[in-house]
């Protein structure tokens, strides 16, 4: 059981790192064989990919203001210190 | 909305001048030619005012940053040695001077909202009225995290999980080293998943 608890505990803190591709084998498979027997570490392994899938990608369709050049325009050629 | 995995395809984005390649307009801005630096800065100004948005959260604060955004790159494009990407440089501008502005700021983190409703999850199915409830609830609670984020820690996950970037271009426009980055990366996912629940984060995700 130590040995569980302190799965658990490392498991819980590197789910980021495992989504992420970081864990070297030898870690990927402590944390997938953990995973296997724990139900809070492979929900969160599925919590954790959804979230780096829920935010990817948002405000599409969201254009630049046309002002964006202004200040460009006012400082003229001579802003750019070339 | 251009390609958010890797760099962006310049030859999508210069619609006056299909034949001018990023090398040439470069040449021609470095020499003082405005118009040539406008379609350059022009292809990534709607990325570059997104990334804003989603670091500021404010859009009037991100409208006054991207102009002030371009006027660096302007007064500092002779200094640009191709050494990166135009489009990494660029936004390690942007970055910087959203963190300025941040540090400005006499509000509270929790007072920077973030836009929660902007933060668009894929569309689900238009039949699952219940599915897109879920999904619109989840969408407010991963703005609301984000917003709460210290400002390298968003940085890092607005670069990576929400641009998509690479690490290696994250770490590179962040200003930090990949090892660095990827600590801030997974310090940042860990605080919007205990924010967030995996409740939340298990039913809408199916």
């Amino acid at each position: 059981m130590p040995g569980f608890l302190a799965d658990h505990r490392w498991s819980q803190q590197h789910l980021s790192h495992y989504v992420e591709g970081d864990l070297a084998p030898r870690a990927r498979h402590r944390l997938d064989r953990h995973a296997r027997d724990c139900v809070d570490c492979e929900r969160g392994v599925r919590a954790m990919r959804t979230l780096v899938y829920a935010v990817h990608g948002g405000l599409a369709g969201i254009s630049a203001p046309a002002t964006i050049f202004d200040r460009v325009r006012a400082a003229g050629p001579g802003g750019s210190g070339g | 909305m251009r390609p958010l995995r890797g760099k962006p395809d310049p030859a999508s984005a210069a619609p006056h001048t299909p034949a001018a390649t990023e090398a040439s307009l470069l040449a021609r801005a470095q020499a003082g030619d405005i118009g040539a630096f406008e379609q350059l800065s022009g292809r990534y100004a709607d990325r570059l005012f997104m990334l804003l948005l989603r670091l500021l959260g404010d859009r009037a604060e991100a409208e006054d940053v991207a102009q002030e955004v371009m006027l660096r790159a302007w007064q500092g494009i002779t200094r640009f040695q191709s050494r990166s990407s135009y489009f990494t440089w660029l936004y390690r501008i942007a970055v910087n001077e959203a963190n300025r502005a941040l540090g400005k700021r006499a509000r509270r983190p929790a007072d920077v909202s973030i836009g929660a409703d902007e933060l668009q999850l894929p569309a689900p199915p238009a039949a699952d009225p219940a599915r897109q409830a879920e999904n619109a609830e989840l969408r407010r609670a991963l703005g609301r995290a984000l917003a709460e984020l210290p400002p390298p820690l968003r940085t890092a996950i607005v670069l990576r999980d929400v641009e998509g970037l690479s690490t290696q271009e994250s770490a590179e426009i962040a200003g930090v080293s990949q090892a660095a980055f990827k600590s801030r990366l997974h310090q940042a996912r860990l605080r919007v998943r205990a924010a967030v629940g995996d409740e939340a984060l298990v039913t809408s995700g199916g």
